[in-house]
């Protein structure tokens, strides 16, 4: 892209950096002594990750009747942890991928943990539907492969199975995806440590050493996975949607659903993004690289999703009385005011009427009110999926077969659970692999860096316009 | 040459192109199927599609400011004109709605007051599909739209004038941008419900809004291509070079696949559901319009896609140019698929009913009224159903009108009718023809006409202002693009 930047852009990268700054800020805290803040974290994390186990173990103990699901409702918390899961892990995609072909410079500073965030949901989200079978060995059952059982195969036309291959091909694509970035980053890393921590980097690093050849390749490799995760990102919520709106169940059986949980997935994932980079950039003293002004454009994709997913909500409703067809109307009539009426004024409130405090610039750049609302919208965006699921299921065809459901504590330790198994992965990942991308953020240095751009900069942007491509190549 | 000049050989060439145009309507009216369905469908059909571009070039427009992008920004005033067709879209639209409001034309099957009396589903609909509404939203919306679009264009012409470091217009502009998104996310759905998706009065689907939406940005970023081109062609644009078209490129392709998942998203939910009410929409068009219906996969799909998939192909004029072409077609096309068997099913479904009427009332004059409350005569109406089928295609205008307005006097009566209405409510494959089951001649040449029409506005509004913004912030960044 040009190397001209608008004067209306503000920086990117804030603190007059230099690129070995850049290498010393995000790299130090891999190198020192975990702070107390961290082990305490982790402590608590792990505490969570044991329940998980526990419960999980439980389940398979004692069966799935440790559960409150019933005939009626044969979908609760599992599934809706499921697909909420699955929700988060769409952010870091879309930032790593999509904002990548969209060229938008403020990605770097929140791709690499949006990316790793992006694995530990999946890994959390793909362990409900085997959790779900009760006896968990059978999740072999769902693959294909020429077997002894005769004719018995999988179901070809089952969009459950398509999930399978879906969010499988989703978890690799993305984790090459965030493992090509940290390559050369673990490098560098590499070469600033001694000892066992020199060891482990140069394996991680896989013999990296920056010459001209490895980043031709590391580049072209980053666009085809871009390309590749692209389409994924749509894919792997569209085909969740698939597993409701296949059905001919009232509520579930709408032909918007498929981008309409892709916007509510991005939605959900930019919420939890911004919760874990509050966090890291106050813990890890990265607020020159995640700045305001990220923070704000963010603010700015929840407001558009989250209207996004307003906008289908009512569309839903519209076409439910507009249709005129009986069981469609009294589908919507029992989400918003059936028996959990709740949840549904939870989702509203959370996802669609909270997020439009963001048309206001104070409130966008507010720490404090995008914390809160980013926990907000993951709690409104779960939910959403319970409201889909349960409220629906609760209401049959049969009157007879009406029923409420609850959860057990089986039910409610397993999702705390998973949350502690994502907060384990994260703060790993948080100890040991630079948090920001390095490479990313120096590539954009002298075209974001207040030092070059913006009231702050020492020379007017003008002057160095060609000085900064040759540097921008150079810097490697 | 910052300044678009038009000159009047373009003028006559596409005053000529209008001229075509409307000799097409007109012999499409005189050799017309029953109540002139295929004239009204073409007039709906191609004021919707330019005004839809115009539409979505505002709402394009306003996300682009948004989005702090930068590049388009050398031929942003290309949109902006494009926009300003929107008060042209006004007028043609209340041509649409005129005809609802009074009865001359018999597109919506929801706006014949027979057809609901004895219909559930269309009295549940009425508080939606009626008259007033459809006057006051589908005036309203546009209305709004083109206050927008005046009010964004008036924005960066000042810029052009006062603008200065301050950026004050740019930020303007950022507002205003702001608050036309959303009033344009909800209206516009709306709109799409009540002039194209209720033209299949009984069906629904929630995701129609969006899939005509991107259907109509796709359209526009080839016509942007085209224009760009052409253009340049005439020396204006230098400044748009092929970095700019390799982009455009780059959105073509990518909405175009994005296009193909809505339209995927929908056909297969409805297909696997397999659900009657909503499977008819698309077993109609497979069983009965097929042409229309795979050409506007190939066109929309497949050829862009393995056309746009290499890099060289979006910065080559010939290819670009090429594949803009078939995807304006193609879309163009797939508004006709939307539009044409709805409209047709329900002219054919009024002027059976009327015919009914009319050969009833031949036997037994005014006192049928009383008659018809008996049962024997219910029967007698429905096995006359049949050999009136083939007749009422071959009505002839005045007699159409005659039968129409028998329908209008014979509303009351018409109540008595449930059971024969029912019976015979469009169970048969029309035969097909061209204009609706594909694009005739006469339907490409006003196509053409509304295009030139468009192009005409459109260059109107080009040469009131410089092609290349000056004092925008982020003109700078434009020029030196490159990707």
């Amino acid at each position: 892209m040009g190397a001209y930047v608008s004067p209306v852009r503000e920086p990117l990268i804030i603190g007059n950096k230099t690129y070995h700054q850049i290498t010393e800020d995000i790299c130090s805290p891999t190198e020192k002594t975990p702070t107390k803040q961290f082990v305490i974290g982790f402590i608590l994390a792990a505490t969570f990750l044991a329940l998980y186990v526990f419960s999980v173990t439980w389940t398979v103990w004692v069966g799935i009747g440790s559960w409150n699901l019933n005939r009626t409702i044969g979908w609760g918390w599992d599934i809706t942890n499921f697909v909420w899961w699955v929700g988060i892990g769409h952010a870091g995609t879309l930032i790593s991928a999509i904002l990548l072909l969209f060229r938008q410079k403020w990605r770097t500073g929140v791709n690499r943990a949006a990316e790793a965030m992006t694995i530990f949901a999946v890994i959390c989200a793909g362990q409900f539907p085997i959790i779900h079978m009760g006896r968990v060995w059978m999740a072999i059952f769902i693959f294909p492969y020429p077997n002894t059982r005769g004719p018995l195969w999988t179901n070809f036309n089952s969009p459950l199975f398509w999930d399978v291959f879906a969010i499988s091909t989703y978890f690799t694509v993305s984790l090459l995806f965030w493992y090509t970035g940290l390559v050369p980053d673990f490098a560098t890393v590499r070469d600033r440590a001694s000892g066992w921590r020199r060891k482990l980097y140069s394996n991680l690093a896989f013999g990296w050493t920056g010459s001209a050849k490895h980043w031709q390749r590391w580049e072209s490799l980053s666009l085809v996975l871009a390309g590749l995760s692209t389409p994924l990102v749509l894919s792997v919520h569209t085909i969740v949607s698939f597993d409701f709106a296949t059905s001919v169940i009232p509520g579930w059986h709408t032909t918007i659903f498929p981008p309409y949980f892709v916007a509510g997935a991005i939605f959900s994932g930019f919420a939890m993004v911004q919760t874990l980079m509050l966090v890291c950039r106050k813990t890890m003293k990265l607020e020159d690289y995640i700045t305001l002004e990220h923070i704000e454009s963010m603010n700015k994709v929840i407001l558009l999703t989250g209207t996004i997913v307003g906008v289908a909500y009512l569309t839903e409703l519209f076409i439910a009385w507009y249709s005129g067809y009986l069981y469609e109307q009294f589908a919507f009539y029992n989400r918003v005011f059936g028996p959990y009426w709740w949840s549904y004024f939870g989702m509203m409130g959370c996802n669609v009427i909270s997020p439009q405090i963001f048309w206001v610039k104070k409130f966008r750049r507010s720490i404090f009110i995008t914390f809160f609302m980013s926990i907000f919208i993951n709690i409104g965006m779960w939910f959403e999926r319970f409201v889909i699921i349960a409220t629906t299921l609760a209401r049959d065809y049969l009157p007879s077969s009406w029923s409420y459901y609850s959860p057990t504590w089986v039910e409610i330790c397993l999702f705390l659970g998973s949350l502690g198994l994502f907060f384990t992965c994260f703060l790993i990942f948080a100890r040991f692999a630079p948090v920001v991308a390095i490479a990313e953020i120096k590539s954009i240095l002298k075209t974001a860096g207040d030092n070059y751009i913006g009231p702050n900069a020492v020379h007017a942007p003008h002057h160095d316009t060609h000085s900064v491509e040759e540097d921008n190549h150079s810097h490697h | 040459m910052n300044q678009f000049v038009f000159e009047g050989k373009q003028k006559n060439v596409l005053f000529g192109l209008m001229a075509l145009g409307v000799v097409c309507m007109l012999l499409t009216w005189f050799q017309d199927d029953v109540y002139h369905t295929r004239f009204w469908t073409n007039f709906l059909h191609n004021s919707f599609f330019f005004t839809g571009i115009a539409f979505i070039s505002l709402f394009l427009y306003c996300g682009k400011v948004l989005m702090y992008s930068g590049w388009h920004t050398v031929f942003k005033r290309v949109w902006e004109a494009s926009a300003q067709f929107l008060s042209v879209g006004l007028i043609l639209l209340a041509v649409i709605v005129g005809g609802v409001y009074f009865g001359y034309h018999h597109l919506y099957h929801w706006a014949d007051a027979n057809s609901v009396a004895n219909d559930e589903l269309l009295q549940h609909k009425s508080k939606f599909l009626n008259k007033g509404w459809f006057l006051l939203a589908t005036l309203g919306f546009g209305g709004v739209w083109y206050f927008w679009a005046r009010k964004m264009r008036s924005i960066s012409l000042d810029q052009d004038k006062h603008g200065d470091s301050t950026y004050s217009y740019y930020k303007l502009a950022k507002k205003w941008g702001a608050i036309f998104l959303p009033i344009a996310g909800f209206s516009s759905a709306a709109f799409i419900w009540q002039l194209i998706m209720s033209l299949d009065a009984h069906w629904y689907s929630t995701l129609f809004a969006w899939y005509a939406t991107v259907s109509l940005l796709v359209s526009l970023l080839a016509f942007t291509i085209l224009l760009l081109v052409y253009l340049k062609s005439k020396g204006y644009y230098h400044q748009v070079t092929i970095e700019h078209l390799h982009d455009l490129g780059k959105y073509l392709f990518a909405f175009s696949i994005f296009w193909t998942y809505l339209w995927f998203s929908q056909f297969m939910l409805i297909w696997y559901g397999n659900v009657g009410e909503e499977t008819t929409y698309f077993k109609t068009r497979m069983e009965e319009y097929p042409i229309n219906f795979w050409a506007n996969f190939a066109m929309n799909f497949i050829l862009p896609f393995f056309i746009l998939l290499r890099n060289d192909t979006k910065r080559k004029y010939g290819s670009l140019v090429f594949i803009s072409i078939i995807v304006l077609l193609g879309h163009w096309l797939d508004f006709f698929q939307m539009i044409k068997p709805g409209a047709r099913h329900t002219a054919h479904e009024l002027i059976e009913a009327s015919a009914n009427h009319h050969s009833s009332n031949l036997e037994s004059d005014v006192k049928k009224v009383l008659i018809s409350n008996t049962e024997p005569t219910k029967t007698i109406v429905s096995e006359e159903v049949k050999p009136e089928e083939h007749k009422a295609e071959e009505v002839k205008v005045g007699e159409t009108h005659a039968t129409a307005n028998h329908a209008e006097n014979a509303h009351m009566e018409s109540a008595n009718h449930d059971g024969a209405e029912a019976g015979h409510e469009g169970h048969h494959t029309p035969e097909f023809k061209v204009g609706f089951n594909i694009p005739g001649l006469l339907d490409l040449g006003t196509f053409v006409g509304f295009g030139a029409m468009f192009v005409f506005f459109l260059f109107i509004q080009l040469s009131k202002a410089p092609l290349v913004p000056i004092n925008d912030p982020y003109l700078e960044e434009s020029l030196h693009h490159h990707v």
